[in-house]
């Protein structure tokens, strides 16, 4: 019964959460700039609003244009249910391996991309170009960040990452820094988010992510919207729950998973401050010059990795 | 009166007519090539405008104007070339790479001919337009809607391996103005970039010659909308040049005033947008908030948040008390220095410096080819600015300085707002204080235009200087006006600068810039 219920509170979570941190980073950025803000309930709105409309759908548009936003949908939802989120009792589960993870997301990715290409406009081709272009080099970084994990603990299931390291002493913890550092860098990368992407950009021209996704509408965008807000939160909950696995509930009971989601909450609401301040206190860097910055993700990563073995 | 421009500049064979500050004379067809590049090349003069009056009626003939400003004296030396039973004239265009657009628009809208010409595409007449209307000519119907033609445009093509075309606009995702730009793309890198502008023909310059003088001010206000104040200042003293009247000496302080603070708001909402399109979200919120403070004291001091309806021929509608010039004087100390803080936070972001520096640089021989005005070139070091070359209103008594940069790139045509805008400020605190504390702000008699004759408006508005050269018949009526907007001269250049730039660069590049549609298309 009770496997049950965490079951379901793990699958629900992430779709559940996701706008509303959408909403709190808008928010706080609006706050930077001496503006109110919108609630930061609003992407729900937003979200609700979009499945009430009708779309257009390009003639030219295939099977792959129709389908990607539920592939890429269930693929968030069921990457969602399998991290840790606020307990380490799925340890079992066949999901959770690392290398599943990542692949699973760079399916969505891949989908996605084949999406703006889909319809033959300019700017989704574009659009497509460039997010696999930053996608492939986003790949190593974010790979040898968590693999620096798996070495520390010698699994590459996600769930025993997090209920390792949430009980390694403080010292061990400077090398899994430097590959949070690492995983940090390939994060804002995978999610779209400054220096790499601009999510507010009105610029079709400076578009990655929003760039795919101009021919879309209604259900099917606010689909493909709802899953790049679920593919923040997941990141977010595996810097949180891999990097800072402390609060999370090792035990099945109400209390511990009250607190761990307390927890949980707080730890990426955390993420989501840094998040917006960097983007409120920096300009978006070149396209030319962000190569620069997934190979630094993938040498700090490398380094905590030596670290680790070596010492 | 002008004896030693007119021995410097023209030579003893051309009978020169004095016309206010315009030397006209008429030049063979088969010598205007040799007199233009003259005076352009050898002389320095810069070339104002190119421009046709349709006489058929009244003399059987067309006439080819070719403006020349004389900078530092406010005479302008017009040579023309008359065309009787033909409708071709040479294009200069090979020479003169400036002429290229001027002589484009005429073939378009006079269906004169310019004879060598490379390019043979319309210019802001689209292809539904028919090919064998022209619009300015005095035989056009302007009341009747033509009927729609399907000619093709043909855009330049690059090809090779990996070459793609990227079409952008002309609707575009964000608020602003119609236009399109066709981009050839080696991976990210353009390769060769092409605007397609006229979405937003209004035939401005037929309205001109219909509308009645007052209707012609305001028509002249909405040319570039956010340039209003200067747009009208440009067409009255163009009007005023005609005349023989003296604006008064209040209403000559007051246009500055308002020039400035303009130019003052359009500045500050250039310096956001910059910011805003490297992704800088702070300059973008504290550009568009000093804009807004800027906007509001417009409507306080004239009820127009555009400065519309201040600018009437032979002066100013609108006055400055001595009560509201204390708070106004007040109130921009405040925002200068705000805007000081702002400019300082924002150069410590080396993030936002490294995204505009180098970016978007602009040749400085492709510039002065093109004749490239304003705030684009004098971030190159190009030393232009009517409110000295060609001084107006009150601008000979009041000192400043001209902002250059040497650059080209965007960080350049940021910083020579930057500058601008505290110049701006000494500017109306100097105009303020000098202004006179009472008299007139209009000329009150009644206003009588020469016969045949010429009439030049230049000023400086916050893009570069716009100009108007308005021509009247034998009854003193107007019966042509030419428009230029900097933008006209600019847009020509844009291709250059965003040459082998990444795409994702080109909204900055173009913000940059920030160009009028409206003014370009008239």
């Amino acid at each position: 019964m009770t496997s049950i219920i965490i079951w379901t509170i793990q699958l629900a979570l992430v779709p559940a959460l996701s706008p509303l941190f959408v909403g709190v980073i808008r928010k706080i950025k609006a706050r930077f700039q001496n503006r109110v803000g919108a609630s930061i309930f609003q992407p729900y709105n937003d979200l609700w609003k979009l499945l009430h409309k009708d779309e257009v759908i390009s003639e030219d548009a295939s099977w792959v244009f129709r389908f990607a936003p539920y592939i890429i949908f269930a693929v968030t939802v069921i990457v969602g249910a399998s991290i840790p989120l606020f307990a380490t009792v799925f340890a079992n589960n066949s999901l959770s391996d690392l290398l599943v993870i990542v692949y699973l997301l760079a399916l969505s990715t891949f989908f996605l991309a084949l999406a703006g290409m889909d319809t033959g406009s300019a700017f989704g081709g574009f659009g497509s170009s460039r997010e696999m272009t930053v996608a492939s080099l986003t790949e190593g970084g974010l790979i040898f960040s968590m693999l620096a994990l798996v070495f520390a603990v010698d699994s590459a299931n996600l769930f025993k990452i997090s209920e390792a390291v949430s009980a390694f002493p403080l010292v061990a913890m400077m090398p899994i820094m430097l590959a949070f550092a690492g995983f940090l860098i390939a994060m804002l990368a995978e999610t779209a988010r400054f220096p790499f992407d601009n999510p507010a950009t009105h610029l079709e021209l400076t578009m990655i992510h929003e760039a795919m996704i101009l021919e879309y509408s209604g259900k099917r965008l606010a689909l493909v919207e709802w899953a790049a807000a679920n593919k923040l939160l997941i990141f977010l909950a595996l810097g949180a729950n891999l990097f800072f696995p402390w609060g999370i509930a090792t035990t099945v009971g109400l209390m511990p998973i009250l607190a761990a989601l307390g927890w949980f909450v707080i730890k990426v609401l955390l993420l989501s401050l840094l998040i917006a301040v960097l983007e409120s206190s920096i300009a978006k860097f070149r396209f030319f010059r962000l190569p620069d910055l997934l190979f630094t993700s993938f040498i700090l990563s490398v380094i905590a990795i030596s670290l680790i073995i070596f010492i | 009166m002008y004896q030693e421009i007119v021995e410097k500049y023209i030579s003893k064979n051309y009978q020169v007519k004095t016309d206010g500050n315009v030397l006209i004379y008429e030049v063979p067809s088969s010598d205007i090539l040799k007199v233009a590049t003259t005076l352009y090349f050898e002389q320095k003069l810069p070339l104002k405008t190119i421009t046709a009056v349709d006489e058929r009626k009244e003399h059987g003939r067309f006439r080819i104007l070719y403006v020349f400003g004389v900078p530092g004296s406010s005479v302008f030396l017009v040579p023309y070339i008359t065309l009787s039973g033909t409708e071709e004239f040479p294009s200069i265009t090979k020479q003169i790479q400036q002429a290229a657009w001027h002589e484009r628009k005429i073939k378009t809208f006079f269906g004169l001919e310019p004879v060598g010409h490379p390019d043979h595409k319309p210019l802001i007449l689209h292809e539904n337009w028919p090919e064998n209307l022209f619009p300015l000519r005095k035989d056009f119907n302007w009341q009747q809607r033509p009927e729609e033609a399907h000619n093709t445009y043909q855009f330049q093509t690059v090809e090779g391996e990996g070459i793609y075309e990227i079409p952008v606009g002309p609707v575009h995702a964000g608020i602003i103005e119609p236009g399109h730009f066709r981009f050839s793309v080696a991976g990210e890198e353009i390769v060769l970039l092409e605007p397609k502008l006229g979405y937003v023909h209004k035939g401005t310059e037929k309205l001109f010659e219909i509308l009645p003088l007052q209707d012609k001010v305001k028509l002249s206000e909405r040319v570039s909308g956010d340039t209003s104040f200067t747009h009208s200042l440009a067409f009255c003293q163009a009007i005023e040049s005609l005349s023989s009247f003296e604006v008064p000496e209040r209403a000559k302080y007051l246009r500055v005033i308002f020039s400035e603070l303009e130019r003052l708001a359009n500045h500050f909402n250039d310096v956001g947008f910059v910011m805003l399109d490297t992704g800088f979200s702070f300059g973008g919120a504290n550009g568009t908030r000093l804009r807004e403070q800027i906007m509001q004291w417009h409507e306080r001091l004239t009820g127009s948040r555009f400065l519309r309806g201040v600018n009437t021929i032979g002066g100013v509608t609108k006055d400055i008390s001595a009560d509201t010039s204390k708070a106004l004087l007040q109130d921009l100390q405040k925002i200068q220095k705000d805007f000081r803080e702002f400019i300082d936070i924002s150069e410590d972001s080396a993030s936002l410096l490294n995204r505009l520096e180098g970016t978007g640089q602009l040749d400085y021989q492709i510039a002065t080819d093109h004749g490239v005005l304003g705030v684009a070139g004098r971030a190159l070091g190009i030393v232009s600015d009517s409110r000295i070359d060609y001084p107006y209103a009150a601008y000979n008594k009041i000192k400043f300085n001209i902002a250059l940069e040497k650059n080209g790139d965007v960080r350049s045509r940021l910083y020579v707002r930057i500058k601008e805008i505290f110049a701006s400020f000494s500017i109306i605190e100097q105009a303020l204080a000098s202004m006179p504390t009472s008299g007139k702000l209009v000329f009150e008699g009644k206003v009588e235009l020469r016969k045949n004759s010429y009439g030049v408006g230049s000023a400086e508005g916050w893009r570069g200087e716009v100009f108007y050269f308005v021509v009247t018949d034998n009854e003193g009526q107007i019966t042509r006006v030419d428009v230029r907007d900097p933008s006209f001269i600019n847009w020509a250049v844009l291709g250059y600068a965003g040459k082998g730039n990444v795409v994702p660069d080109f909204p900055l590049i173009n913000k940059s810039f920030n160009l009028s549609y409206s003014g370009h298309d008239v």
